[in-house]
């Protein structure tokens, strides 16, 4: 193959981990929208809608790997791949958080989110994926000083998911009947949380195609 | 390269697996123990240990890349070795999680904590059953097991449950053990999801052996 075909071909490929990370992004969005409007109807759509990203993953997957056999990729083009393949992994369980939030949405359809939920749950929703699309961004223009920068806000998530927890003792506190919708919603605050820790593992992967260097963003050592 | 030579590099690379596997295994199981016991010193050595996990899965990488890049393999082949490098990536992951739990005994500090140290273990023993099984599954091929692994997820599940309902207790009941339980919850968030993500060890071996990727678990939405 020319080099200018492998070239486009990997050009492909990151548009393709880049529509990918839109579709997650997306759910993400809706997922978080459909638990605090009580839309059934959109999250029995994203529950179903979840094997067409599993699916896109694994397509992104086979081509990566077959890229990788048919030319044999050396130092910063290897590099890309790997992280492209890692980055996809990513995403695709980002994409299996909204799903579950959505099945909470479904689940717990008898009863409505109580106040500081309304606001806690969709503000850690939206600081996760805008750490999510600077991450997206930072590969596309394969950005150093994005990647670094992202982190840092991960402070903020930590900090909203644990409103929500001191939120969860009041309901737990004050309304014992309400057992199982904290435990529901103590899952969603938690795969947010995630969330925005999967950003941090695309940040150390696009840091990784750029400079070939591997250092570890994400602790959870919280 | 041989099919023979070809199936003698495939056998290492799963050899190879299983080491990291059996790596983590203990890490996760050490760390769990370090924090049981309040042993500091053997904390800061565990969070050491991190780099030898890093360096093998780096190494199960790029042997397995090389042998992408030198033998074009078919298919079939392809998937296994696909599956090779999402495990070995699961597992690092796994080993960070060790270490998060050994960093937290540190956050702790000295002295005696809040409540005795029960269930947590019982995840991390829980948790680390279940990995040695889904390894198992992978080197056997064996997707009936690979299948049976998942719906076990629950045990850890209820168990995170059980303390994340006794943190609260503690917490409700004295304020100022409101930092050592948070802490603690984060202990045991890291085994859950050491257990979620033999599920997607589960997963990969499914794929690998049948070319279907199914989601193994649907119990609590949780993935």
């Amino acid at each position: 193959m020319l080099r200018q075909t492998f070239e486009q071909k990997l050009q492909t490929l990151q548009t393709e981990v880049l529509l990918l990370g839109d579709m997650v992004d997306t759910a993400l969005g809706a997922a978080v929208e459909s638990l605090t409007r009580q839309d059934l109807a959109s999250a029995g759509r994203l529950v179903a809608d979840n094997c067409f990203i599993t699916q896109k993953r694994l397509a992104i997957e086979a081509e990566i790997l077959s890229q990788i056999a048919t030319q044999q990729p050396v130092a910063g083009d290897l590099r890309l791949l790997v992280a492209a393949l890692e980055i996809a992994a990513e995403l695709e369980r980002m994409g299996s958080y909204a799903a579950s939030i959505a099945q909470t949405t479904l689940s717990q359809a008898h009863q409505p989110l109580p106040e500081p939920f309304l606001s806690t749950l969709p503000a850690m929703g939206q600081k996760a994926r805008e750490m999510l699309r600077q991450s997206l961004l930072a590969l596309a223009r394969r950005d150093i000083m994005i990647a670094r920068a992202i982190p840092k806000q991960d402070d903020e998530v930590d900090r909203l998911y644990q409103e929500a927890h001191q939120a969860l003792v009041v309901l737990l506190k004050t309304d014992t009947q309400g057992a199982g919708q904290a435990t529901a919603l103590s899952r969603v605050a938690h795969n947010l949380e995630r969330t925005a820790d999967r950003v941090l593992n695309i940040c150390e992967w696009v840091i990784f195609a750029i400079t070939g260097e591997m250092k570890e963003l994400n602790g959870s050592a919280r | 390269m041989t099919r023979e030579t070809f199936e003698r590099e495939l056998q290492r690379l799963q050899d190879n697996i299983l080491t990291l596997g059996s790596m983590v295994e203990e890490y996760l199981i050490d760390s769990v123990d370090a924090l049981k016991r309040r042993d500091m010193a053997g904390s800061h050595r565990l969070i050491a240990y991190d780099r030898q996990v890093n360096e093998k899965r780096f190494a199960i990488e790029h042997d397995t890349l090389t042998l992408i890049a030198t033998q074009q393999p078919a298919a079939g082949d392809m998937r296994t070795l696909a599956a090779v490098l999402s495990i070995a990536s699961e597992l690092e992951r796994m080993g960070d999680y060790a270490k998060g739990i050994a960093n937290i005994n540190l956050l702790i500090g000295e002295g005696e904590l809040i409540k005795p140290l029960v269930d947590i273990p019982r995840m991390a023993e829980k948790a680390c059953a279940m990995l040695r099984q889904s390894l198992e599954a992978f080197i056997k091929r064996d997707v009936w097991l690979a299948r049976s692994i998942p719906p076990k997820d629950d045990e850890v599940d209820n168990l995170y449950n059980q303390v994340n309902r006794e943190l609260i207790t503690l917490i409700l009941s004295n304020p100022q053990n409101i930092d050592q339980s948070n802490y603690l919850l984060w202990a045991a968030h890291n085994l859950e999801r050491t257990a979620d993500r033999v599920t997607n060890i589960c997963e990969r071996v499914v794929f690998m052996v049948t070319g279907e990727m199914t989601e193994l678990n649907t119990s609590s939405g949780e993935q």
